[in-house]
């Protein structure tokens, strides 16, 4: 029997197996759209945020203590990183630090390192979650990144607001030199550039976003699970069979590879973005 | 009759799987090439002056998700069809 007729069969398990579906019944009919059903997906976020949580609050206890015994016995080198992990995870802040001063400034980027790190860890380790064995990532199903990206909106929309005021804001759409056109280029280019600048502002960095997260994420799961679906089904079926289903275990351990790669990238990428918004929320009133 | 006009809607099924597909592929020409002279730019950049890589990669990053956003509302697109 030909392995490639199982395949579709295959694929919807699969698709079936990614969508949204009460987290203690994996058989569902179908996808879950009540938003009082606990998902899976709504599962392995909690896990991941509480995994975030343990880890800062050890590491920041930790670091406490080593300043409280350092300041006692005026040894500096007390100050050390005690150990890899707290060291990785300095590591992991500093980066995020040089990065929101290099983004946002050094006098206004130290202010949102909190957000931005929150961001990173947590995407980070969803992701990873995501690429354990039943683990979902937060990811992997939109209504989670469309979440993340509707509070990175609201971050930089209401840094905008606060630091420019509302008519700074809106005014700081249009660009200078149309401002000081004579008013009949003012009003007809300058309503035009502000329609799609409030268009590109306000509606497309949200959704882009949000889809970016969840269509590499998504794609990376699927690509996953088709290789496995190959090794699978043709591991059985003669020598050529097991040819077949040994390059495909190469390559899906290849792209498993590549996907923690895609894990770190993804998760780098939205915390970047996020801090240019807010980087040009900050200094709307310059351009 | 009745069968052809059956035949005529599984037909137009068949069409917008294709339409889909087609939407992100056209949809993926564009930032596929942008994507590339933004990497092979930044790339040069970096050779040309190595002391400048971290700026130069964050910028990169950010050329990319602009280029980037096109696909994705072809993306999008392919689910609304």
């Amino acid at each position: 029997m030909n392995p490639l007729e199982l395949l579709p069969e295959k694929i919807a398990e699969l698709v079936h197996e990614l969508s949204v579906l009460p987290y203690n019944d994996m058989h569902a009919e179908g996808p879950v759209t009540s938003p009082t059903v606990l998902t899976n997906y709504v599962v392995w976020g909690i896990v991941a945020l509480v995994t975030v949580m343990v880890m800062f609050i050890v590491v920041a206890n930790r670091e406490k203590k080593q300043m409280r015994l350092a300041a006692e016995s005026g040894d500096v080198t007390a100050l050390a990183p005690a150990g890899r992990f707290v060291g990785m995870i300095e590591a992991g802040v500093e980066f995020i630090r040089d990065m929101a001063i290099d983004v946002i400034g050094a006098k206004e980027g130290p202010k949102y390192v909190p957000l931005l790190g929150t961001f990173f860890f947590f995407i980070l380790v969803s992701n990873v979650y995501g690429l354990l064995p039943a683990g979902k990532s937060i990811g992997g199903a939109i209504g989670g990144t469309v979440a993340l990206a509707l509070v990175s909106w609201l971050a930089f929309v209401w840094v905008g607001f606060s630091k420019n005021g509302a008519y700074g804001y809106l005014k700081s759409l249009i660009p200078e030199g149309v401002r000081q056109m004579p008013p009949a280029g003012r009003i007809v280019l300058g309503g035009f550039i502000f329609l799609l600048e409030f268009i590109s502002y306000f509606l497309v960095r949200p959704l882009t976003l949000a889809v970016r997260l969840f269509a590499n994420l998504y794609a990376g799961h699927i690509i996953l699970g088709v290789f496995s679906a190959f090794v699978a089904l043709f591991i059985g079926t003669g020598v050529g069979g097991i040819a077949v289903s040994g390059i495909s275990l190469v390559f899906l351990v290849l792209m498993y590879a590549f996907e923690v790669f895609v894990a770190f990238i993804q998760a780098y990428v939205f915390t970047i973005l996020t801090a240019v918004y807010i980087q040009s929320s900050v200094h709307a009133a310059e351009h | 009759m009745d069968g052809s006009i059956v035949e005529a809607l599984a037909g137009l099924a068949g069409l917008s799987a294709i339409g889909k597909g087609l939407a992100y592929g056209l949809a993926a020409i564009g930032p596929g090439i942008g994507i590339g002279i933004v990497g092979g730019k930044a790339l040069e950049a970096m050779a040309r002056q190595p002391e400048m890589a971290g700026r130069i990669q964050s910028t990169m990053f950010i050329a990319i998700a602009f280029t980037e956003a096109l696909a994705l509302l072809g993306f999008v697109l392919t689910f609304l069809i």
